[in-house]
């Protein structure tokens, strides 16, 4: 094969994904008259936009060489938060809601942080896998979130909370502009920070970015407390979006999360992914949980289309990873 | 009664003649010494043994008659039983298990454990070892673990048992009991072969030795007939050692000084100076806490007692983090696990250590990386195509060469070399000098571990001496001939 081809399956190898979402794309909308309209682009992101906030904190996990699975639950209590502090210091504190919303949001904000530096601390201090830690906190923050609550939804919430989640600018969706901003900042992070650098070499090999005086412990632990500060974020997001904070918020996202990191191409293993294609896994699986549902595809049957495609684009990745060392 | 020969042997490489023409002949009830330096085939041999390789050319006789080892399993089950260095135990299992792995006594489908433990125990029993058969393998001991190596390697019954370095891991006590251990073996009849690089414990332990040098077979003799200086001169012969560069200066400033370093079990009381532009050599044998040394001075790995002072400047609680800041850099043994990033580029392994320094603030300036990758590729000779193809993609030698590159970036004023020359070939190794060489020149100091010990003539100012954990000697290059710096580095007095 000459030279110019060799390059243009490199670049297909390399971009198989974007491809086949180009291809769904046509497809759908010869298939669909709903799919390619505005409206409907802007709904997959706005449906995205929740779980994608966390994924590109996870993104930077993953590449560390750890991994978040409480984020879900995270996402669950400080929904709940944000509104039992709101309403404790509208009824108690005699505050305006106005105010005391803001105070329960920043409320959420730090105790995920804590969550993130506990993860952190714990998995660096003891070198516990973050797989167990964060299984152990999935349930921790999960059954929290629902103590606090009492079990029912808080719905103590100013009106004017509602334009995070449901507002919209030059009608684009708020969530999808902090969804954009929230990639855009974690894609230069990644790809033109020093911190950014220093993440790949913790993944890649944790010993020998060690014995090059890196600071292992702390760059773990920055993702890990980034991640879940994102899950805060997505929390307050949808508790504004269906003004009310219940305990079942984001019970199972940590799996959605993680499996478009995965389709993205980011290596479980540590050391290798890109923020974009964590961009590109998202839309992609938006895409096409958007396309079966305007085909009224089986909910269930989404599911198993779900899973053959995680399964798939793992296969790609990792084959592309033998490829490259052989 | 039976005899292990081998009639003509050859062993080839590409480039090299690993064995050439070796007939030797072992016989029962005793310990028989293989010595020879690295690279002299004593390690062939042993590989031919234990089916790892085949020979070239020449036959294997197990009591006069050829046999033939396809691999290591077939070599096992023709009676011939290998423990290697590594030990090769499953953790999570128990000594019984481990000695029966794969082959363990059933009662209809299930394992008979009953059965096996009373085997086990029996085994253990025969050779007067105090170990539970039902014990963890991961509560055992390092020399405890390798018994029972041993054991499982008798449970096969064999003619021939090869111990390959089976003290370089264990403490003074446990050689002890390893050697009684022994000792109950040789009354079994069984052809033992024993591989040490620690020439004190042949006197004590090896009936007969066998040296090797250079793939030649240079001698078989009674270990109560030799001498450490007959031992050494068949190890070496004559050698030509080449010596440094003379434009070499090294100032009176002193640049780092240890004082009475200690980690336990690894060193203890380590104390020396190094100057400016001076080329330390640390010469030591394996286990001889020379890698442990060069990390707990660099941060790597704590210290229980001792001072380090960088440029007059006390370092306490060192890390790598601060010693970088510092000035020191550190060159890894273990170049694939500790030294590199396999997964990663050309390029971002040249600027791991440096990271700091591509760029102000917070963000990596892209034309800086540029230089500091080319500065590397340049000036180190990388051969590499394209710096965005994989590390893993490079020769040995070019591998190490980005492992130095990685930390020249740090523009480091002390620079640890850690075997900076395993596995690499020879023009490679020139080339690595040439660097140390070059890197003295600019007043950088440095410190070179290696257990090429004519390395060590060649390149240094100044040569320590290490074994056992303690230093036993300081000494220049032109005080010593390569048979004393073994002699010494292998526990003992010079010739």
């Amino acid at each position: 094969m000459n030279a110019s081809g060799l390059n243009l399956r490199k670049h297909l190898n390399k971009h198989m994904l974007e491809l086949i979402l180009l291809v769904i794309f046509i497809a759908m909308s010869f298939a669909s008259s709903g799919f390619f309209t505005i409206d409907n682009i802007l709904n997959i992101f706005r449906n995205i936009a929740m779980q994608g906030i966390i994924a590109f904190g996870m993104t930077m996990v993953i590449i560390a060489g750890e991994i978040d699975l409480s984020v879900g639950s995270t996402v669950a209590l400080s929904g709940v938060t944000t509104g039992a502090v709101t309403g404790w210091l509208a009824n108690h504190g005699g505050m305006p809601m106005d105010q005391a919303v803001i105070v329960g949001m920043i409320v959420s904000l730090v105790l995920a942080g804590l969550i993130g530096l506990f993860n952190g601390f714990i998995l660096t201090k003891y070198k516990l896998p973050s797989f167990i830690i964060t299984l152990a906190m999935l349930n921790v923050v999960y059954g929290a979130a629902a103590v606090m609550s009492g079990g029912f939804p808080v719905t103590t919430l100013p009106s004017w909370y509602n334009v995070l989640g449901s507002g919209e600018i030059l009608s684009i969706p708020v969530p999808a502009i902090i969804l954009l901003l929230i990639f855009a900042i974690i894609f230069v992070v990644m790809k033109y920070t020093k911190f950014g650098r220093s993440v790949y070499a913790v993944g890649g090999n944790p010993e020998s970015a060690r014995l090059s005086g890196i600071n292992v412990g702390r760059v773990k632990i920055v993702c890990m407390v980034v991640v879940q500060l994102l899950s805060a974020l997505s929390g307050i997001l949808l508790s504004s979006q269906v003004m009310s904070g219940a305990f079942s918020f984001g019970k199972g996202w940590e799996l959605i999360v993680i499996s478009a990191v995965i389709i993205g191409g980011t290596s479980l293993f540590g050391g290798i992914g890109k923020v974009w294609g964590t961009f590109v896994g998202l839309v992609f699986l938006g895409v096409l949980i958007n396309a079966m549902t305007i085909l009224n595809v089986n909910e269930y049957v989404q599911y198993i289309v779900r899973g053959c495609l995680i399964l798939v684009a793992v296969l790609i990745t990792t084959i592309q990873i033998m490829k490259r060392r052989s | 009664m039976s005899t292990l020969e081998t009639r003509d042997i050859t062993k080839v490489y590409p480039g090299t003649v690993a064995l050439n023409r070796v007939s030797v002949s072992f016989d029962s009830g005793k310990v028989h010494a293989l010595l020879g330096k690295n690279g002299s085939g004593k390690s062939t041999l042993l590989k031919i043994f234990s089916g790892a390789i085949q020979p070239t050319e020449g036959d294997v006789l197990l009591d006069g008659n050829v046999v033939k080892m396809r691999d290591p399993s077939d070599a096992f089950t023709k009676g011939i039983a290998t423990v290697y260095q590594e030990l090769s135990l499953v953790p999570g299992l128990s000594v019984a298990e481990n000695i029966f792995l794969g082959r363990a006594p059933m009662k209809g489908m299930f394992v008979d454990h009953k059965k096996m433990h009373e085997m086990a125990s029996e085994m253990l029993g025969e050779l007067n070892l105090n170990i539970a058969a039902d014990e963890m393998v991961y509560n055992l001991s390092v020399g405890q673990a390798q018994m029972v190596e041993i054991v499982k390697a008798m449970s096969f019954k064999p003619k021939v048992l090869q111990l390959d370095e089976p003290t370089s891991a264990l403490a003074k006590n446990e050689i002890q009991s390893l050697f009684n251990m022994i000792e109950e073996l040789k009354k079994k009849d069984v052809i033992i072969l024993y591989v040490s690089h620690r020439l004190h414990e042949l006197w004590e332990i090896a009936d007969t030795c066998t040296v090797l040098r250079e793939g030649q077979l240079i001698g078989t003799a009674p270990m109560q007939e030799l001498t450490r200086k007959d031992l050494i001169g068949m190890m070496f012969g004559d050698v030509e050692i080449k010596t440094r560069p003379h434009d070499l200066r090294i100032s009176e400033e002193v640049v780092l000084e240890v004082k009475g370093l200690t980690r336990h079990h690894k060193f203890q009381d380590v104390s020396f100076r190094l100057r400016k532009g001076e080329i330390l050599g640390i010469a030591g044998m394996l286990g001889s806490g020379r890698t442990e040394l060069l990390k707990s001075i660099f941060g790597a790995d704590p210290a229980d007692g001792g001072e380090i002072y960088v440029n007059g400047k006390r370092m306490k609680s060192p890390t790598p983090q601060k010693m970088k800041k510092a000035g020191l850099a550190l060159t890894p043994e273990d170049r694939k696990q500790e030294g590199l990033i396999q997964i990663a580029s050309i390029q971002s392994n040249l600027c791991v250590a440096s990271l700091d320094r591509i760029g102000k603030g917070l963000f990596v300036n892209g034309k800086t990386e540029e230089e500091f990758v080319r500065r590397q590729i340049d000036g180190l000779q990388i051969k590499a195509g394209d710096v965005g193809d994989l590390v893993s993609s490079l020769s040995g030698g070019n591998q190490q060469k980005v492992v130095i590159g990685n930390w020249l970036n740090t523009s480091p004023s002390i620079m640890f070399f850690d075997e900076p020359t395993r596995g690499i070939d020879v023009s490679a190794k020139q080339q690595i000098f040439q660097i140390v060489w070059e890197q003295s020149r600019y007043g950088v100091s440095s410190i070179l571990v290696s257990s090429e010990l004519e390395e060590l003539l060649e390149v240094c100012h100044r040569i320590l001496i290490l074994s056992d954990g303690r230093i036993c000697g300081e000494y220049t290059p032109e005080q010593l001939s390569i048979e004393d710096l073994y002699a010494l580095s292998m526990g003992g007095e010079s010739l």
